[in-house]
């Protein structure tokens, strides 16, 4: 056996050289970190955590800013993060939130029934009824309390290219069969019979494949009885919107329309943008796609109308649509809470939401507008979104905590429909797996509020 | 012989890995089996609900998916993987010109971050545009939408897969070229050809080499998650979904941690059996120095 004597000397060295090493590091290491030294002293640094990034995030760092310069005990601190949904669930789980977090509406549920958000009338923070817009009261309150504030506020329309529908001589499409028709007379084959130009496809982009049930007044989930919501997604209302999103493949070619849109993947908001480019007549989007045509295609003449939907429903002139929000919440635990809600307070007066609504090209989720709003609005559409966010028939995303559960099961269930699939045979066995998760759901709060 | 005071320093010097093994290691991995039957969201108190979430695997038909398409992968990944190492060393072990340069671009794409190699892998793929079915198209052959086709997904992530194989060559490699001259020189004495030679002298005496390749390769495999959640998402119609994407969907997308950490568990125990039945029969195979 080698004597270990030298081996241990050699160890103690390199243990001694370490030591010093990490000495003179921490000696000459800056005291104050680099993003803490702009803070005016003596301030209350608040963490915010919000999603947005490039022209948006830019928006609500004016927000931020302005905060900032209104007072001189609380300084915000915007932090970009990304999947901010799944950080902020290890965040407050762990026990070290943020002390405001941006999420998005449809998570309101989950935070509010697990209490990992603050509600707003513990911090004297609730505006009460009528503030807020009757749609985006539901998505911010969870059994009748406020648990999150609005960071604008969306809903979704049909963008309409002017000139390719002036150039076939056609008007806009006023139900969902006339869109499908629509669409076929404006799609442009190249020489070789593959798509150049489509009309419309629902699934370009295909982020709102589970919204297509709102425009035949299908539901997505019905909690008309809280104790026994359910998913009917198989409903005839439901299979007769995915039938006309599988006319779009049958009619134009499956390979055709899968070719064309797999060429716009990864070019949506920018000058590849198959609306923003030329190469799709009309597409279903929110308000912001026309702040990204200002920048990459300035020229492009469009127009903007609620989407249409299915022919024959009760109350057409009522648009039909999806609003959702962009929220703060206040995670439960977080170090300054008070402080938080002076923040959330500063964002909810009327000016800075609407700025903010303005620069993001959204609709407010206030109710009432301010004289100037739309008439200096820069979306020349922003009264289409309006008229979707504002309608009585406009609908939420279900409220319930397995809704991102839901919606991964109907996005494989989505493309087998896309790809020629029978829909009810697709969608029965969907809304069997969905009332087993709802069930269980609702078992575990049941037993959760009686302590077990 | 070991005094209680050079014993007593060896465990001070080996302190810090012990605490952090047991502190971010072993107690999350007890928790989790603790975890795995409750229903936990993170967010709430952990709720006992028995055998519920492994029940619950039995009836969720994303995670038979999930798992076929995990099988497949490992498949394909771990065969086609090993016969490609073990193809491209002995060509690399030739004395060939550039052999050098043409061992650096066969390394290079293990260095480049998965994230990266798998958006250009997207372009790459990519049904119009890209530049393998320009390729195809200009050899008159079909042209299938990789990433958009149910059909063709998984086999396009499983090359994208195989684009990393460069450590494994390097292995590979450095075993050919430590099995004894003598032995080739022998038996080109007894007249053995090329074939025969790659068969009863190289293969056995580098088997120990393929041996720790397979095992990394599987363990690597059962774990697929980054390039599927990059290039398609678990889509299109779930032909992409691996199991480890399962397990993060629960976790951190739909707030199941109890159930993630079941599906996590069962995960462990099956890639764990799967390794040892590996080994066992690799290792019978092998002529050469064992793996232990």
């Amino acid at each position: 056996m080698p004597p270990i004597g030298p081996i241990i000397d050699r160890s103690r060295r390199a243990a001694i050289g370490a030591l010093a090493a990490g000495a003179a590091a921490f000696a000459f290491w800056p005291s104050t970190p680099r993003s803490r030294r702009d803070i005016p002293h003596g301030r209350t640094v608040l963490s915010y955590w919000e999603k947005w990034t490039g022209p948006e995030g830019e928006a609500i760092q004016r927000v931020v800013d302005a905060f900032n310069s209104s007072q001189d005990r609380i300084y915000v601190q915007r932090l970009a993060v990304s999947d901010q949904n799944s950080k902020a669930l290890v965040a407050i789980g762990g026990g070290d939130p943020p002390d405001l977090a941006g999420l998005f509406s449809y998570s309101v549920p989950q935070y509010a029934e697990s209490g990992a958000a603050i509600p707003f009338d513990q911090l004297g923070l609730d505006p009460g009824p009528g503030f807020f817009t009757p749609a985006i009261e539901r998505v911010l309150r969870h059994q009748g309390r406020l648990f999150a504030a609005p960071n604008t506020s969306y809903s979704l329309a049909l963008y309409y290219n002017l000139d390719h529908f002036e150039e076939a001589g056609l008007a806009p499409p006023t139900s969902l069969e006339s869109l499908a028709d629509t669409a076929v007379a404006l799609t442009r084959r190249a020489p070789d019979r593959s798509i150049d130009r489509v009309g419309f496809l629902p699934s370009l982009p295909w982020w709102w494949y589970y919204l297509w049930p709102v425009y035949a007044d299908g539901l997505l989930y019905d909690d008309s009885s809280p104790d026994a919501p359910t998913a009917p997604i198989d409903s005839d209302a439901c299979v007769r919107a995915f039938e006309w999103v599988a006319s779009f493949p049958k009619r134009l070619g499956l390979a055709d329309v899968r070719t064309f849109a797999d060429r716009f993947a990864r070019s949506y908001h920018n000058a590849g943008d198959p609306f923003l480019s030329g190469r799709c007549s009309m597409a279903f989007q929110g308000p912001w796609l026309a702040n990204f045509a200002r920048v990459y295609a300035p020229t492009l003449r469009f127009g903007v109308i609620p989407m249409p939907h299915a022919a024959g429903l009760p109350d057409p002139l009522q648009p039909r649509g999806l609003v959702e929000c962009d929220v703060i919440i206040i995670p439960r635990g977080c170090p300054h809470p008070e402080e938080a809600a002076e923040f959330v307070r500063f964002t909810l007066r009327q000016d800075i939401q609407e700025s903010l609504c303005r620069d993001h090209f959204k609709s407010s989720p206030l109710a009432s507008l301010s004289p100037t709003f739309l008439s200096t609005h820069p979306h020349p559409g922003i009264a289409a979104f309006e008229a979707v966010a504002r309608s009585p028939r406009v609908s939420v995303l279900p409220r319930t905590r397995v809704w991102k559960n839901y919606s991964e099961l109907l996005l494989p269930a989505y493309d087998a429909i896309w790809a020629g699939a029978d829909v009810r045979s697709v969608l029965s066995p969907l809304a069997a797996r969905l009332r087993i998760l709802i069930d269980r759901q609702q078992d575990i709060a049941r037993r959760r509020s009686n302590g077990d | 012989m070991a005094t209680k005071a050079s014993n007593l320093r060896g465990w001070i010097w080996a302190s810090p890995f012990l605490i952090g093994l047991a502190l971010f290691t072993l107690l999350p991995a007890a928790l989790s089996i603790a975890y795995s039957f409750t229903d936990y969201s993170l967010l709430d108190p952990p709720v006992f609900v028995g055998l519920d979430n492994y029940r619950e695997m039995l009836a969720d038909p994303a995670l038979g998916r999930a798992t076929l398409n995990t099988i497949l992968f490992c498949l394909f990944n771990v065969t086609i993987g090993t016969i490609l190492s073990v193809a491209i060393a002995l060509l690399l072990e030739q004395r060939l010109p550039f052999s050098a340069l043409a061992r650096l671009i066969v390394f290079l794409p293990t260095l480049v971050p998965i994230v990266a190699g798998s958006l250009g892998w997207m372009w790459v793929l990519n049904a119009d545009q890209g530049i393998l079915n320009r390729a195809l198209a200009f050899l008159h052959l079909p042209t299938p939408n990789w990433l958009g086709d149910a059909r063709f997904a998984l086999p396009a992530i499983i090359i994208v897969s195989l684009w990393s194989i460069g450590s494994a060559i390097v292995i590979a490699g450095a075993a050919i070229r430590d099995v004894p001259a003598a032995l080739y020189e022998a038996a080109l004495i007894d007249g053995a050809g090329p074939l025969r030679r790659l068969r009863h002298i190289t293969l056995p005496m580098i088997t120990p080499a393929l041996t720790l390749n397979i095992i990394m390769s599987l363990i690597w495999s059962t774990q697929a998650f980054a390039a599927p959640l990059i290039m398609t998402r678990g889509g299109p119609q779930n032909a992409t979904l691996t199991y480890a994407m399962h397990v993060y969907n629960n976790a951190f997308v739909f707030g199941r941690m109890g159930y993630a950490c079941a599906l996590a568990w069962v995960q462990f125990l099956a890639t764990a059996i799967l390794v040892a039945l590996a080994l066992k029969i690799l290792t019978s195979l092998s002529h050469a120095r064992p793996l232990r």
